[in-house]
């Protein structure tokens, strides 16, 4: 496959570190990229996949470390360098003009642009460009009305018509069909042919068994390993990726479930780019149980939490809660009836970040009638009761007169899981409740947790971190693709087989898989 | 070669705040004193005369805070909306439907006794103001269509139906454009204070009420939070959309008062000119004033006393017209741009 080799790398990125506000992105993680390889870079999300890809193509710069490209050592200023020199990334997000052409697309912002533009000689040169990797696109049509697998084409045609030596595309199959991602990955095999160096960006092994002649694998920041395709298997990257397998330390007391607190039945739900998220999930969940969902992020989850809570609308299929219909139930209703919810994104849902923090401890309260004064409401009550929780659950903050947004990550978490369990409600659903929080405060909220599941009320718990899914749940559930792929009590698969099962490998598939090594 | 460099900030002090404010303020007076200077007219003179016309005599004071009146309901109008994250930019148009639904009554409708005739004056005058604001509501609620282009465009829409009317059916004897002379029944009563009337009491009662709305109620909570983050109301299980309408209505009902208390307070008539841009400049108020209720009342009035002042030097100092509108603009423009330093470090950096 790699015809032309030379002897010196393409990329070549050493002991590269980046930070956001104190956490550590990147540690120390070494790169390389070989003329006319296909090189995937593996990992969950938040692995730091796409920083360190951004650090190559000068959107950031790292802290520490350096970049050489074609032996030469870099040092951008400005994000439109990288690709002067050769360097191009097809983002997840598309940065085509939907109004015009995919022509006029192709031309715009070329460096070989005059002010008057020869099209036709540039139409000529796209078009051998076309017919050498086999593209179809028409080139007069408008790139908004395109669907997306066309769309995602036109982006990769731009950076060849910018001759570039190294093409980054990041996770570019979760927007297509599997015929699409298929002749995506022939065309890149195409490129490499050529002697481009191509990184590809994923979290899915069937695609890196297909196209990547090497692999690196990247968890929480830090490089794994890097590995030949031929010298690895599956197993061996489901385990780099998710990590070591660690004892859980929680105590679980056996305590008396109620079945069927909530049933899903063949549930339908879009993402919120309009393609379907949760394919025909149907489950029970009881009462005194905790039911942890695994998987890769992206895969549904958190539409599904969404779809529960009322987030977001169900296409087909049925919610029931204590037997009663919630399908069509806005929030304030599943709020008065005893769904709770503590959102992933904490600060865009889980408060109104520029509201202040007592303003935002009532936010599910203050309609009570506890809390009304005539026909207004009695604010002097509602910050007692706010001061009441920062008290009990330990927040700690200089005054509840404070914006939400300035919180640290472990005290606005506080924050919302003391309002929720306040409020105490049947059903409480958590999506990474830990995430990016310090071990004492993960201490807190796991510990909230499982007392929420020994009180007796449901809970599903929305976790990538396996230590969690596996310390707290009473049973687990690995999705992929918008559907379980295995549903089983906790202890039944090792983490290895749950790794494979979240790269879409079924129950019986994935314990194959293992036994037959 | 040096290029510009912003650095996000995490958050503004209200001190800060203040002081990027009143410099952006700062600089569209230096602005306009160019503009002024490159009339002709020393700036510092043009500055002085504005100050003693608006609040250098009785006469200056109340003609300033007559002009106040309108400022004070379509800036409140404007504050109601951007409260919740809404650009009412039709204020204009709100202000002379709502002017003209009431003038309507006045011309069809029977002489009630002065309370009466009043209560129903204002109530149209509202009800016409929220009427037209709900239409860009509805187009934003039902069909995602952006506000501002929306409330901007039926501002022409309800200026020309009030056209429509005074050019016909409700022309003047004297065949020009305006209605005949209101009854003693439909004007508002003088406070005892040049033209100053007892719209300004109307105004400064609304003040209260919203403040009390905006900070002490389950509404003025929904529609804060809704302003907050929408994603965040939804969870907390608000009612976006319909908090949204409501907020337009009340934002429309506060214009149309503005028109009303125009035609019943100082013109006794329906004419073009019952506004000189109100809906526009009370945007600006909006703006300066950040949506606290109180601080718009200070805000209506400094701008009244440009207006009021950019009068006096068309007269005194043949100055263009246009001087009031370019200063009141010079300072949108300040205050626009000063957002970019409440937000952003700017830094100078060494580029190649």
């Amino acid at each position: 496959m790699t015809e032309i080799k030379n002897n010196s790398a393409l990329i070549l990125m050493k002991n590269i570190s980046k930070s956001f506000f104190g956490n550590k992105v990147n540690t120390d993680v070494d790169f390389t990229l070989d003329a006319g390889e296909i090189h995937a870079l593996l990992g969950e999300n938040g692995a730091g996949k796409t920083t360190l890809m951004n650090m190559l193509t000068g959107v950031y710069f790292p802290d520490e470390g350096e970049i050489y490209f074609k032996g030469k050592k870099l040092n951008f200023k400005f994000p439109g360098e990288a690709l002067k020199i050769g360097i191009g990334m097809v983002h997840q997000r598309f940065s085509l003009v939907g109004n015009l052409t995919v022509l006029e697309n192709l031309i715009l912002g070329h460096p070989d642009n005059k002010f008057v533009i020869n099209i036709p000689e540039k139409k000529k040169l796209i078009k051998t460009y076309m017919d050498q990797f086999n593209f179809q696109v028409d080139l007069n049509a408008i790139v908004g009305e395109l669907p997306i697998g066309l769309r995602q084409k036109v982006e990769i045609l731009k950076m060849l018509v910018r001759e570039v030596d190294v093409l980054i595309v990041d996770e570019p199959t979760t927007v297509l069909t599997k015929q699409e991602a298929d002749n995506l990955m022939e065309i890149l095999k195409s490129i490499a042919k050529t002697g481009k160096g191509i990184i590809f960006i994923t979290h899915k092994m069937s695609e890196v068994f297909n196209i990547a002649d090497k692999i690196t694998v990247l968890r929480k920041g830090l490089k794994i390993a890097t590995v030949d395709k031929d010298e690895t298997n599956p197993r061996k990257l489901a385990k780099m990726m998710v990590g070591k397998e660690s004892e859980a330390t929680f105590e679980r007391p056996k305590v008396d479930t109620k079945p069927g607190v909530v049933k899903i039945q063949k549930l339908f739900v879009n993402s919120d780019k309009g393609v379907l998220a949760v394919n025909d999930l149907s489950f029970e969940i009881a009462g005194g149980e905790i039911i942890g969902i695994a998987g890769v992020s992206g895969n549904g989850q958190v539409e599904l939490a969404d779809a529960l809570t009322g987030n977001r609308d169900v296409i087909r299929g049925k919610i029931l809660f204590k037997d009663d219909d919630i399908t069509n139930d806005p929030p304030v209703k599943r709020i008065d009836k005893g769904v709770s919810y503590v959102p992933g994104d904490r600060i865009h849902v889980g408060v109104a970040g520029n509201q202040s923090v007592w303003e935002n401890i009532i936010m599910k309260v203050y309609r009570l009638p506890l809390f009304k004064k005539g026909l207004l409401l009695n604010n002097k009550k509602l910050r007692e009761y706010a001061e009441k929780i920062i008290e009990k659950y330990n927040i700690f903050l200089p005054s509840i007169n404070l914006p939400a947004l300035l919180l640290s990550g472990g005290n606005l978490q506080k924050l919302i899981i003391g309002r929720e369990m306040e409020r105490d409600c049947d059903l409480y659903v958590f999506v990474y409740p830990t995430r990016g929080l310090d071990v004492g405060a993960t201490e807190f909220v796991r510990n909230a947790i499982l007392q929420l599941r020994n009180q007796g009320k449901a809970v599903i718990l929305i976790s990538g971190d396996f230590d969690e899914i596996f310390g707290l749940s009473d049973k687990i559930a690995v999705m992929y693709e918008g559907q379980f792929t295995g549903i089983f009590n906790n202890g039944d698969h090792s983490l290895e087989e749950i790794g494979l099962m979240m790269s879409g490998c079924t129950e019986e598939e994935a314990v194959k898989e293992m036994t037959d090594v | 070669m040096y290029k510009i460099k912003l650095e996000q900030k995490e958050r503004v002090s209200k001190r800060e705040e203040l002081i990027i404010t009143l410099s952006a303020i700062g600089i569209a007076f230096v602005l306009s004193g160019i503009f002024i200077a490159l009339n002709g007219v020393n700036p510092f003179v043009a500055l002085w005369k504005v100050i003693t016309s608006a609040l250098g005599s009785p006469y200056g004071i109340s003609e300033t805070l007559v002009k106040a009146i309108p400022l004070i309901f379509t800036g409140l109008a404007v504050a109601i909306a951007l409260n919740s994250k809404l650009w009412n930019i039709g204020a204009e148009g709100q202000l002379f439907f709502g002017a003209t639904l009431a003038t309507a009554f006045i011309i069809y409708g029977p002489v009630l006794s002065k309370p009466l005739e009043l209560t129903v004056l204002v109530i149209l005058g509202a009800l016409g103001g929220a009427l037209w604001a709900a239409i860009p509501a509805l187009l934003k609620i039902k069909f995602k269509m952006n506000e501002v282009i929306s409330t901007l465009l039926l501002n022409y829409v309800a200026i020309n139906i009030a056209d429509y009317f005074l050019f016909g059916h409700w022309k003047g004897k004297d065949n020009f454009p305006y209605t005949p002379e209101f009854p003693v029944e439909a004007r508002f009563d003088r406070i005892g204070f040049g033209r100053l009337h007892t719209g300004l009491i109307l105004a400064l009662v609304l003040v209260v009420l919203l403040y009390i709305l905006i900070y002490h109620t389950k509404t003025g909570y929904k529609m804060r939070l809704t302003g907050s983050s929408l994603k965040a109301a939804k969870y907390a299980g608000i009612n976006i959309k319909k908090t949204m309408f409501m907020v337009f209505l009340m934002s429309g009902a506060l214009a149309g008062l503005a028109g009303v208390s125009q035609i019943c307070g100082i013109e006794y008539k329906l004419h073009q000119h019952i506004s000189t841009g109100y809906g526009y400049t009370g945007i600006i108020v909006a703006w300066l004033a950040r949506t606290n209720p109180f601080i718009i009342v200070i805000f209506a009035i400094f701008l009244s006393i440009l207006l009021k002042g950019a009068d006096s030097l068309q007269i005194a100092m043949r100055l263009p017209a246009a001087v009031g509108v370019v200063m009141q603009a010079l300072i949108l423009f300040a205050i626009l741009g000063s957002e970019l330093f409440k937000n952003y470090n700017v830094k100078l950096i060494r580029g190649k």
